[in-house]
């Protein structure tokens, strides 16, 4: 009985200690890089003392549940890392904390972090000196390829003779086309092979990630630089509408059977099961990538290639203090933590995108990994979608029309990037823009 | 005051709405005060995503916009042909199917249970493992039709021919065994004298389909009809989980269009003028088609 006592008395102790124990909440979507900061956050724990609960919510349902949370004024994320696009609407509607103050208090200056990251995940209005997240993970769309199959001499040598330049990395999307469509059908140690894995998907932001790559590199820009939200002739220009039937011949002639409907995981996965010789995605993914090719052989990283001029598609999030929280203090120490330079050090290695000048201009950083050069010259290249607060509202008819034109094989490039404007006004119109 | 003197005092129209209250009430709070909010919401231009600002009254503007739209008009045909199909194929098959069970044969029983099997999953899970089966590399359905026929390879969801028929074949491969159940109790009700004065009366198995249980269980059918089309209508679920309503609006039905406006795009006035359009529809709709299924059941 005495020791059923002592037990008790033991497990309520332990009850109650932890229910004071210091603890925040952290979200972010699930995927690789929660997981390496899981594993780095350990260390603030150890140093602070604050327990980091993470809720890690799946990409498909991210921006849903992260937002229906903000609008919500919900108390549920101290600290949220939101997509990029999401800043707008973090300032304007009052759900992230303003950081200036606290940067200043604690000297954190965002001179020390790269400035095409600042100016994405940070600043709103854009460019401006108002902080509303540090930069947490560098991202931008990129591509893998099949190395070992590019390395092949029978390969390569029926490459050059059929188009008179040597198969590597692609320097530009024609190059990329032609190798896309000569693996296109190939058969490879007795399996079909098929060109690229590309972002098609329909329901939250795919195919649209996909086909600014091309867009962007295309000259395409979304609005007149000096006359905002005047669209016409510049995000319909004919660079643009070029760059749409580009893609559309890139799904069609070169993307696995049943590739209708992929983004970030099934491009991955049609990647690593064989079936392609390319595949589009986040920077984010190459660690893992890698790690199953420890000595390179098979796989091989660049960055979105040029057509017009040299441009990739922006990724990557900030991490931001949401207002409602009850524990902004200790989301802030974490904030402080994690722009230490020694920490950013560790998120690199353990696999996480720092985005600080002492990491990204470190001598060794280039050949730390067979993808970091590639992701330096990305992030001098990055462009974003629109950062409004109503960016979903100007997402979904991009999504639907490209979709459309690209995968349903309906109207024209034209057509569709005319129709997106057309939504694009209403949009602005209502929120008072125009 | 004892309770049975308490309760005495209560006359039967009071114990009536003792009973019947609790129900009202939640029938008005959740059902018809909504209602009466999305209609006067559709007069106006409510975002409901923009904090702090009041909406505006508009008139019909909202009304108009969506009757105006080209694209809802694509949307309440890509609606109107799943359904057509979808109850043309539910009211056979299932039909059928009732008139296979209705006979006595060993496995009777396991077969009505296996028959039963897709109607107890969970839609969103039904579109999720058929998008596995209609993988054109590895699915099953492509590789029994090229069994039978060799096609080559196809994508079902992919190609904005075949992915209005994929979910046609999920729902009615979900759904007719419901159709089958309600016929087969129709059938079963039918009582057998009615075939002993026909066989008596030397009519064929046809004249006797025709003439006794084809008239005895088309109020069965009907009423299962009735259901399948309300619930196929308002069809969300299974479809975003196959094909996001995809390729680009192949399969985007209108109630798949209308949570993208209104929960998505926050086009809230707007798209409260939608829905009160589509449910003038389907109530008118609904009204006639119990008018003629009343009218069959009186003959």
């Amino acid at each position: 009985m005495k020791k059923i006592m002592i037990l008790l008395f033991v497990s309520l102790f332990t009850f109650s200690a932890n229910s004071n124990a210091k603890s925040i909440t952290l979200g972010w979507a699930a995927w690789d890089p929660a997981n390496a900061l899981q594993e780095l956050t350990k260390e603030f724990t150890a140093e602070t003392g604050i327990d980091v609960n993470f809720e890690f919510v799946p990409w498909p349902n991210f921006a849903d549940r992260m937002l229906n949370e903000l609008n919500n004024k919900g108390k549920t994320f101290d600290l949220l890392i939101g997509d990029s696009q999401w800043i707008g609407a973090g300032a304007v509607y009052g759900h992230y904390v303003k950081l200036n103050d606290f940067f200043d208090k604690e000297g954190i200056s965002m001179n020390d972090f790269s400035p095409a990251t600042v100016y994405a995940y940070s600043t709103w209005p854009k460019g401006s000196e108002n902080y509303y997240a540090l930069p947490a993970m560098g991202d931008a769309l990129a591509w893998a390829y099949r190395k070992d199959w590019f390395d092949r001499p029978e390969l390569k040598s029926e490459f050059k003779k059929k188009h008179g330049y040597d198969l590597g990395v692609p320097a530009s999307w024609d190059q990329l086309y032609d190798m896309c469509t000569f693996f296109q059908g190939r058969e490879i140690d007795g399996q079909k092979r098929y060109g690229a894995a590309i972002n098609t998907e329909r329901g939250s932001e795919g195919i649209t990630m996909g086909v600014t790559a091309a867009m962007y590199a295309w000259g395409m820009e979304y609005e007149n630089p000096n006359k905002p939200y005047d669209m016409e002739g510049y995000f319909n220009s004919p660079q643009a509408v070029e760059a749409v039937e580009f893609y559309r011949k890139l799904y069609e002639d070169c993307a696995p059977p049943g590739h209708s409907d992929a983004y970030m995981v099934a491009n991955l996965d049609a990647y690593k099961s064989g079936q392609v010789a390319f595949q589009m995605n986040w920077y984010a993914f190459w660690p893992g990538v890698s790690k199953e090719d420890s000595d390179g052989r098979v796989s091989g990283f660049f960055a979105n290639p040029k057509q017009n001029v040299a441009a990739a598609t922006l990724g990557g999030q900030g991490i931001s203090v949401v207002k409602y929280s009850d524990k902004q203090d200790l989301a802030l120490e974490y904030i402080k933590w994690f722009a230490r330079p020694d920490v950013q050090q560790k998120w690199w290695d353990l696999g996480g995108y720092s985005c600080h000048n002492d990491v990204l201009n470190s001598p060794s950083f280039p050949t730390s990994t067979v993808y970091a050069q590639g992701f330096l010259d990305s992030m001098g290249i990055v462009k974003d979608f629109w950062q409004e607060p109503t960016f979903v509202e100007l997402m979904l008819p991009m999504q639907e029309a490209i979709h459309d034109y690209v995968v349903n094989g309906k109207g024209t490039a034209k057509g569709a990037l005319d129709k997106i404007i057309e939504e694009w006004v209403e949009v602005f119109e209502a929120d008072g823009k125009l | 005051m004892s309770d049975k003197k308490k309760f005495k005092g209560l006359s039967d129209k009071a114990v009536a709405w003792l009973f019947i209250g609790p129900s009202v009430f939640l029938l008005l709070a959740i059902n018809i005060y909504p209602l009466i909010y999305a209609i006067r919401m559709s007069f106006t231009n409510f975002y409901a995503n923009k904090i702090g600002r009041e909406p505006q009254f508009v008139g019909l503007k909202n009304y108009i916009k969506v009757l105006n739209k080209e694209a809802i008009w694509e949307k309440m045909q890509v609606t109107a042909n799943f359904m057509f199909w979808t109850l043309l194929l539910q009211a056979v098959i299932g039909l059928g199917l009732a008139l296979l069970l209705n006979r006595k044969f060993k496995g009777n029983e396991l077969l009505t249970t296996l028959i039963v099997l897709p109607m107890m999953l969970s839609p969103a899970v039904v579109g999720v493992f058929w998008t596995y089966l209609y993988n054109p590399q590895v699915g099953l359905f492509n590789y029994v039709v090229n069994f039978f026929y060799d096609f080559g390879s196809f994508d079902m969801i992919g190609s904005s021919e075949l992915a209005p028929w994929s979910i046609v074949i999920v729902d009615t491969w979900m759904w007719t065994p419901f159709t089958m159940l309600i016929c087969l109790a129709g059938l079963r009700s039918v009582p057998n004298y009615l075939y002993e004065a026909a066989e008596v009366d030397r009519a064929s198995k046809w004249q006797q389909f025709i003439y006794i249980t084809l008239p005895s269980v088309l109020p069965f059918l009907l009423l299962a009809l009735l259901f399948r089309g309300i619930e196929n209508f308002k069809m969300f679920d299974m479809v975003v989980e196959l094909t996001s309503g995809g390729p680009g609006s192949a399969t985007e039905l209108a109630s798949i269009n209308l949570k993208r406006e209104a929960f998505e795009k926050w086009k809230t006035g707007y798209s409260s003028a939608f829905a009160v359009i589509l449910f003038v529809t389907i109530f008118g709709f609904g009204n006639v088609y119990v008018k003629v299924m009343n009218k069959i059941k009186e003959r």
